[in-house]
């Protein structure tokens, strides 16, 4: 058995070939140089970048792109700004879709596949085709430069992403289960917030940090919904470092980090789920 | 509808979470009618939350098309079919320029991420930290990822430049050309982009059918007949699910492209996603924009259409 198996395990993954070495070096280089670049940027002396025989390592590191950040209280504005409304998308995302994917994988209605559709068309969606109405009808319900407003247009996207993600999570659950709770008494609603939920918090925190990642990492709504005061991160990046052309760029990749980090964490405590729920198509690329 | 390709794609033996079994069709349903009530009162608030947030928008737009509206001055007057008249060239020429970008972008990474998933599934050292390195430029948000390409192809300090002029090349303002413009938005969205298909490739592959390989070798296949009929059938259909779904998205990319070049120099990579926003937000003209946003409705109503089809294919294969 183990004898075929290995040879089994030769024959799917073989060894790499000399060629196969050359070219994946290639690949990994392509991938992982420029955030080097990135890295060694933000380091850099501000005066030293423009220099025009400088070394490719900062040879004088410094953190002074960073205190700078951490000095700007616009930036850092942006920074709270970022987590209120990330958080707030995630919340809502989690609470809204997961009652959703709940009805969707344990309930027969008619019109559920229709629901079904309507959600997976939802995700291909472009925000550009919502800009301008968000704005008025976000405008004329006095939404418009508030959290709630960028909330809510966050949640056009990261709705149906928590939808399918947490259905696809419930349709796991035994309905054994379901019906043990019914049995004993518990209230549909009841059986939902001691049974169901509390069954797939795994999910509920992997679906909550995915739709946190996709409102940390917006643009459009960021920068036409949001105004100077609630504005987050992304678009705060395009506002302070690039003035008439020039731009502080080892600042810029200092922030860039800086913005980056919260995604890296979620990143680590969440890697096994990543491959999973990447290949479900329910994350953009 | 989608937990199909999940079940397919299941990499890791012990996930964080449990991963569906069925994708729930055909299942004994022992619900009563009133529990069907129920069951649909669960799912209004999402419904309502879409109505209101996606699918108002979305019709509210083709109000808007009809009117004269300014971003700037409340009021509208009615104008009929004016504003199609207007920006439909536009919006023919702002087509060729978004499917330059969104085929390119989505044909490289598929090229790298695939040729990055056969070669890391080979045996070596090292192998599962170099996946999860490869990850990081998917991680980065846009405008990061924008602000580093732009940052690497400037014309004055970018590390291009740098190198180039090492080996005494003289130095090119890439982002300031059209075609280096739209090759350098390309080349940050493929980096962008290439972990997200290496992964799902790499997913497919775990699960090869490896007794079939093993007989074909027996039988004397080589190396390409093996790929060429078992490997490449068996990760074909996830690969096009995600080349589909890469293409809509690049399709209404917007970071990447305004950060990087706003859609320029001149007009060489204004896409629709850049020109719609620049109708509302730079000429405050909400009639023109919507109106370009209805064509691109219909457009996308056809692309969606195609992978919407190529999904139920792959679900019922």
């Amino acid at each position: 058995m183990t004898r075929r198996s290995e040879v089994g395990e030769a024959i799917s993954q073989p060894r790499l070939s000399g060629r196969g070495r050359v070219a994946l070096a290639a690949l990994v280089a392509f991938g992982l140089l420029p955030i080097y670049w990135l890295t060694a940027t933000a380091f850099t002396n501000r005066s030293d970048v423009f220099a025009v025989h400088r070394p490719l390592i900062p040879l004088n590191p410094t953190i002074d792109n960073f205190v700078a950040f951490f000095q700007n209280t616009a930036l850092l504005q942006d920074l709270a700004n970022s987590f209120v409304v990330s958080t707030g998308t995630a919340l809502l995302s989690v609470f809204v879709g997961g009652l959703m994917a709940y009805s969707l994988s344990k309930f027969r209605y008619s019109g559920r596949n229709a629901l079904m559709l309507m959600f997976l068309i939802g995700q291909l969606i472009p925000g550009a085709l919502l800009l301008v109405s968000l704005y008025l009808i976000l405008g004329s319900v006095g939404l418009l430069y508030t959290y709630t407003g960028l909330i809510l247009s966050f949640t056009t996207f990261t709705l149906p992403l928590t939808v399918f993600l947490l259905k696809g999570i419930m349709d796991a659950l035994p309905d054994d289960i379901l019906e043990a709770a019914k049995v004993d008494g518990l209230s549909r609603i009841s059986t939902i917030f001691r049974i169901v939920f509390p069954l797939v918090v795994p999910g509920l925190i992997a679906a909550g940090m995915f739709a946190f990642m996709r409102g940390w990492s917006d643009l459009l709504f960021a920068l036409t919904l949001a105004g100077p005061d609630k504005q987050t991160l992304p678009a705060g990046l395009t506002q302070a470092f690039i003035h008439e052309g020039t731009a502080d760029w080892p600042g810029l990749m200092a922030a860039s980090l800086i913005t980056s980090i919260p995604l890296a964490i979620i990143f680590v405590l969440l890697q096994r789920f990543f491959v999973s729920g990447l290949a479900a198509g329910a994350v953009k690329g | 509808m989608q937990s199909s390709v999940l079940d397919e794609t299941v990499v890791d033996p012990v996930p964080l979470v449990p991963l569906p079994e069925s994708n729930g069709r055909g299942r004994r349903s022992k619900i009563s009618a009133g529990d069907r009530r129920f069951g649909f009162m669960l799912a209004l608030p999402a419904i309502l939350l879409f109505l209101v947030i996606s699918l108002f928008p979305l019709v509210s737009g083709i109000f808007t098309s009809l009117f004269k509206q300014s971003l700037l001055r409340p009021g509208r007057t009615f104008v009929g079919l004016e504003n199609y008249g207007n920006i439909v060239g536009e919006f023919f020429d702002r087509l060729g320029t978004t499917l330059i970008f969104s085929i390119s972008a989505t044909i490289l990474p598929v090229i790298i991420g695939v040729a990055l998933a056969l070669l890391l599934n080979s045996r070596m050292r090292g192998r599962n930290v170099i996946r999860g390195l490869m990850m990081l430029p998917w991680l980065l948000p846009g405008v990061v990822v924008a602000f580093l390409w732009s940052w690497i192809f400037n014309g004055n300090y970018g590390v291009i430049n740098y190198l180039l002029n090492m080996v005494g090349a003289p130095s090119t303002d890439i982002l300031g050309s059209p075609l280096g413009a739209m090759a350098a938005v390309v080349i940050a969205k493929t980096w962008n982009s290439f972990p997200w298909i290496m992964v799902v490739v790499l997913a497919a592959l775990q699960t090869l059918p490896t007794e079939q390989l093993e007989a074909a070798a027996l039988d004397g296949a080589t190396r390409q007949q093996r790929f060429r009929f078992i490997s490449f059938p068996h990760i074909i259909g996830p690969v096009a699910l995600v080349a589909m779904l890469e293409f809509i998205y690049n399709f209404g990319n917007f970071d990447t492209i305004f950060v990087m070049t706003g859609g320029g120099p001149g007009d060489s990579t204004t896409t629709l996603a850049v020109d719609l926003y620049n109708l509302a937000f730079g000429s405050y003209d909400l009639g023109a924009a919507s109106a370009m946003g209805v064509l691109w409705l219909i457009l996308l109503g056809i692309i969606s259409s195609g992978y919407l089809i190529l999904n139920r294919r792959l679900e019922t294969r």
